[in-house]
């Protein structure tokens, strides 16, 4: 008896992962196997679906719009992500280490990213629309107003305002994984560092960038994850407009679902989850290839 | 050993802690279901609690509605009458019909859930037809089975609202055609050139969405009658709809549109305009003229008291060479009864209590439109006097609810919205509106 | 550091700050103006510091109930979520079997999967076990949620970890199990911080899952309670609107600050060297 307990207690870190998985597959998997199963099919959201095979994902090459839509998610992802790392670095080294008050400046930075995209929807707009916001406003009050034209008049100054609001709004969740990562590195390799006469930058470079791997590929993973399923952001500043230009494809995808196209808007879920894999494993590939494990 | 039982221990903790949460809310839920088991409980006939669930998206109305709800609650033991509101109904609604939660009653109306059977027949309902105004039924009819499935407790208004005072100094008078229209347009922002002569709220699409509603369609819909134009547009009976065609409806439409742009004789902000926006300039006089419907009056009035006697309401002009001006009067305020319904008695008890005369009055009062029952008399708004008179010199148009599943009033507005951002010339609007139409019939 | 390289960092700092409190700020001013104030009358920097908007928008938002529900969601969900994804992250970074490999992988993927395809075939599961409308449905749904990522935040930090530390304690007759709460639990105390944070905040902001499964008033979570609340006034009681936005703030604001201090260099040093 005390065998068998003993040899449970000695294997049960085998299974500390199954309280999680368990979990998981009632309340995410199974919903997704049967999401997956709608994709295929002609569903409308109300009357019977009827399976249609691929036919979804044909009409998705040859939809103008959902093409298009594309070309702005990526356009998006291609500028925040790689901000959104550098802004939340460049925060993260600032921030560390013995600074009077660094708790309230963490703090401050990372408010943006507290309050609910739903406020900060009206917030942004508020000071930002064309003509009428609150920057604008101060910028009249120093006759600078010409500077600010319609950012929402033309497709590279919208999507432009929309990744500089996204970096913004999000840079201080980056900083706080750096922040983990950083604190986590033994103060006295920089002090090994000092002695050898490596400068600020070279401690950067030989020392803290290597050891925080971890949490650049977590980071980078989660930027670009986040970055090509933009929703609120758009969706509160222009609503995908002037029309569709500035439309991404998780706003499509809701278009699509409760436009009567549910079947089809799943399809199109599928699509945007191999655009976002890709990247995703091309860069933990690489990523992977340069870690240390270290005490 | 002590690790193994500290894990169970810890999880079951959660557990009972996250139970003790939920307890009180699992009594909530367990009372919900408790139908069947007070049946089972006491073995004579018991009075089952009858829950009858009301589902609606207008924010407006959700205390007016709680309180008649409560009312009627403690005159009718047995029965509870519940109230959702979800701000998105339409998106909500289509997620519990697919997962089989059929609320009693809805206010959410649409083609395809008509089409479906997803509503009650209340055809037969004479205790209410008998006292709605007589187009009422008609205004309700679907076209396709000529039955009714939803009956609708008020009317609502939408047409052009302008400043009187400012029309006043500058002698303006209400605009028939739109010549006369972009006239007055005109001669406002010659003699006033801080007011915004139209102030349009392009980043609302539905708002955008409306502008198609009464101006193109309300040609069609004015040119061949109101059951001859939902039948066109049901069956997409180009023909008569000619919407990609150049001279007609739609295409004039743009190309009017794209000329008041030109000309600085709408705002210039027009595609980063919000709903509160024209609100504010329009209460405070910073525009001479805006197009809405009743529902912008309650909030007009909260930015500035002193609008009230001067907002004027006309109809729409004419735009085509043989159309009558047009104004919106459509049916409002609609409920349905779910057909899978399991509380259809209980259902219609409530709405017969809602319907009541003294009860409409306190809605149509709070809602400030006028009620649609002819034995009730309400003092419903400001604009009571402004608004009989112009749909009397207008042609009366409702809503079209026969829109293409694809392709919904939101969807609509957006393609305005790239119209004004340069996308399209008028002709090319005019096509791309139609491939948009036929796309959506699918 | 030297003189000069301080002083750059702290104007740094302050400028950053400067340009992440404008919103809060612009926030913090409308909560604080007195209703009949137009826009832009009147100073812009200063309010009128009229703290009556607060009481009113506590009584008729009914926040402060939404408020206790997403403390409670908030707080059941990451409680659930720390231990069950620090443990699988745990065994997933030391021991690379088959099972936990495939669990991984799962998880991962899953991560990039757009919310929207599940959302109508989970109502119907949470309908069928009564889950709708109630604080623990809801709970499990958001810990569902936070699961990829943060197993993936575990694993990730512990597999930097050298075994080593817990290896001593093996020897001295340990099971890994128990080396997991004794040991590396406390090395990965700003992981569990930032797990705390991170998914706390977007669990406390979840709106998209919420609207659908808390339907009646007194389940309502605070972004539902606000976006009803703003709903009904279409933009024209902008102080309202933004004294009830500021108290569904307040909330977070107090746990990140407590939690961040768990930021602070000191605390692995002390861990190495005891």
């Amino acid at each position: 008896m005390y065998l068998l307990r003993s040899s449970l207690s000695r294997n049960l870190h085998k299974f500390m992962a199954v309280p999680a998985f368990l979990l998981f597959s009632v309340f995410f998997l199974y919903p997704l196997l049967r999401g997956i199963g709608l994709s295929l099919t002609d569903w409308d959201g109300i009357s019977s679906a009827n399976f249609i095979g691929l036919k979804n994902f044909i009409n998705f090459f040859k939809d103008e719009r959902a093409l298009n839509d594309v070309k702005n998610t990526v356009f998006f992802a291609l500028g925040s992500a790689p901000l959104l790392n550098i802004v939340g670095l460049v925060y993260a080294l600032m921030l560390d280490g013995n600074l009077k008050g660094r708790g309230i400046a963490r703090a401050i930075i990372y408010l943006p990213a507290i309050i609910s995209p739903l406020i900060m929807g009206y917030i942004w707009y508020f000071i930002l629309q064309p003509e009428r916001g609150y920057f604008f406003h101060i910028l009249k009050n120093m006759n600078l107003e010409h500077l600010m034209g319609n950012w929402m008049a033309y497709y590279k100054s919208a999507m432009w305002m929309l990744i500089i609001v996204n970096v913004w709004q999000y840079a201080g969740m980056t900083m706080i994984v750096y922040l983990a990562g950083l604190q986590s590195i033994p103060l006295e390799l920089y002090e090994v560092g000092k002695i050898d006469g490596a400068g600020y930058f070279s401690r950067l470079y030989y020392i803290t960038l290597p050891l925080l791997i971890p949490s650049i590929r977590i980071n980078i993973v989660t930027n670009i994850i986040g970055s090509l399923s933009v929703f609120d952001i758009i969706m509160a500043l222009t609503e995908g407009g002037p029309g569709y230009s500035t439309e991404s494809l998780s706003i499509y995808i809701m278009r699509m679902c409760y436009g009567s196209k549910t079947g089809y808007s799943t399809a199109v879920a599928l699509v945007l989850f191999f655009i976002i894999l890709i990247p995703v494993v091309l860069s933990l590939r690489i990523m992977n290839s340069r870690e240390v494990e270290r005490i | 050993m002590k690790r193994l039982i500290a894990f169970v221990s810890g999880i079951l903790l959660v557990a009972l802690f996250l139970s003790a949460c939920g307890a009180q809310t699992e009594k909530n839920t367990t009372s919900q279901n408790s139908e069947s088991d007070s049946i089972k409980q006491t073995g004579e006939t018991s009075k089952r609690t009858v829950h009858v669930s009301f589902f609606t998206g207008k924010s407006e109305t959700v205390d007016v509605i709680n309180d008649i709800i409560n009312k009627f609650n403690e005159q009718n033991p047995g029965i509870v009458v519940s109230q959702e509101f979800q701000k998105d109904a339409s998106n909500v609604i289509k997620v519990k019909f697919a997962s089989g939660d059929v609320p009693d009653i809805v206010t959410t109306y649409e083609q395809e859930f008509v089409d479906q059977g997803k509503y009650l027949d209340i055809s037969d309902m004479d205790e209410w037809w008998s006292r709605t105004i007589p187009s009422m039924k008609e205004n309700c009819t679907d076209i396709k089975t000529g039955k009714q499935f939803r009956i609708c407790t008020n009317m609502t208004m939408a047409g052009i609202f302008y400043n009187k005072e400012i029309f006043q100094q500058l002698g303006l008078k209400e605009a028939k055609t739109w010549d006369e229209f972009v006239n007055n347009l005109k001669v406002i922002k010659e003699k006033m050139p801080e007011v915004t002569p139209w102030f349009i709220p392009g980043k609302e699409a539905w708002s955008l969405g409306h502008l198609i509603e009464f101006l193109p369609h309300g040609y069609i819909k004015q040119k061949y009658g109101a059951v001859e134009a939902k039948k066109a547009f049901l069956s997409n009976d180009q023909t008569k709809l000619d919407f990609g065609k150049v001279g007609g409806s739609v295409e004039t439409f743009a190309r009017n549109l794209l000329q008041l742009k030109e000309e600085g004789l709408i705002n210039s902000d027009v595609i980063s305009a919000t709903y509160d926006n024209h609100v504010q300039a329009f209460a405070n006089g910073d525009a001479a003229i805006i197009s809405q419907g009743m529902w912008v009056v309650s909030s007009l009035l909260e930015a500035n008291q002193d609008i009230a006697e001067k907002i004027g309401f006309s109809p729409y002009p004419s735009y085509m060479n043989d159309m009558q001006p047009v104004v919106l009067s459509a049916e409002d305020s609609g409920y349905s009864i779910s057909a899978e319904s399991e509380n259809k008695e209980e259902a219609i008890k409530f709405l017969n209590f809602l319907f009541q005369p003294d009860n409409q009055k306190t809605y149509s009062e709070t809602v400030q439109s006028p009620c649609a029952f002819t034995d009730v008399d309400a003092d419903w708004g400001v604009l009571k006097d402004e608004v009989t008179s112009a749909l009397e010199r207008g042609y009366n148009i409702g809503f079209t609810n026969e829109k293409p599943a694809g392709f919904s009033g939101d969807d609509a507005g957006r393609m305005v919205q790239e119209l004004l951002a340069g996308k399209y010339n008028s002709e090319e609007f005019a096509k791309a509106y139609k491939e948009a139409w036929d796309a959506g019939m699918e | 550091m030297n003189i000069i390289g301080r002083c750059v960092r702290i104007t740094g700092i302050v400028f950053i700050c400067f340009i992440a409190i404008i919103p809060f700020y612009v926030l913090v001013f409308f909560s604080l103006n007195a209703p009949p104030r137009v826009f832009y009358e009147g100073n812009i920097i200063i309010p009128d510091f009229y703290f009556n908007n607060f009481t009113e928008a506590w009584v008729s938002s009914n926040i402060g109930r939404a408020i206790l529900n997403s403390v409670i969601i908030t707080g059941g969900s990451l409680l659930l979520l720390i231990i069950l994804s620090s443990s699988a992250g745990y065994t997933i970074a030391r021991f690379k079997n088959k099972f936990n490999k495939t669990v991984f992988t799962v998880l991962l993927t899953c991560m990039m999967i757009p919310g929207i395809i599940n959302t109508v075939p989970l109502y119907t599961v949470m309908r069928s076990i009564g889950g709708i409308n109630t604080r623990i449905g809801m709970i499990l749904v958001c810990t569902t949620n936070a699961l990829p990522f943060s197993v993936f935040l575990y694993s990730s930090f512990i597999s930097s970890l050298s075994r080593e530390i817990e290896e001593s304690a093996i020897i001295d007759g340990c099971t890994w199990f128990k080396a997991f709460w004794k040991i590396t639990f406390h090395y990965v105390k700003p992981v569990t911080a930032a797990v705390v944070i991170l998914n706390g905040v977007s669990i406390w902001n979840n709106y998209a899952q919420a609207v659908f499964f808390l339907t009646k008033r007194d389940m309502y979570t605070i972004p539902i309670a606000l976006s009803i609340y703003f709903q009904q006034y279409a933009g024209a009681k902008w102080n309202l609107m933004a004294a009830a936005a500021v108290l569904g703030v307040i909330p977070v604001v107090t746990v990140f600050l407590l939690f961040q201090k768990y930021f602070m260099k000191g605390i692995t040093a002390g861990a190495l060297k005891g």
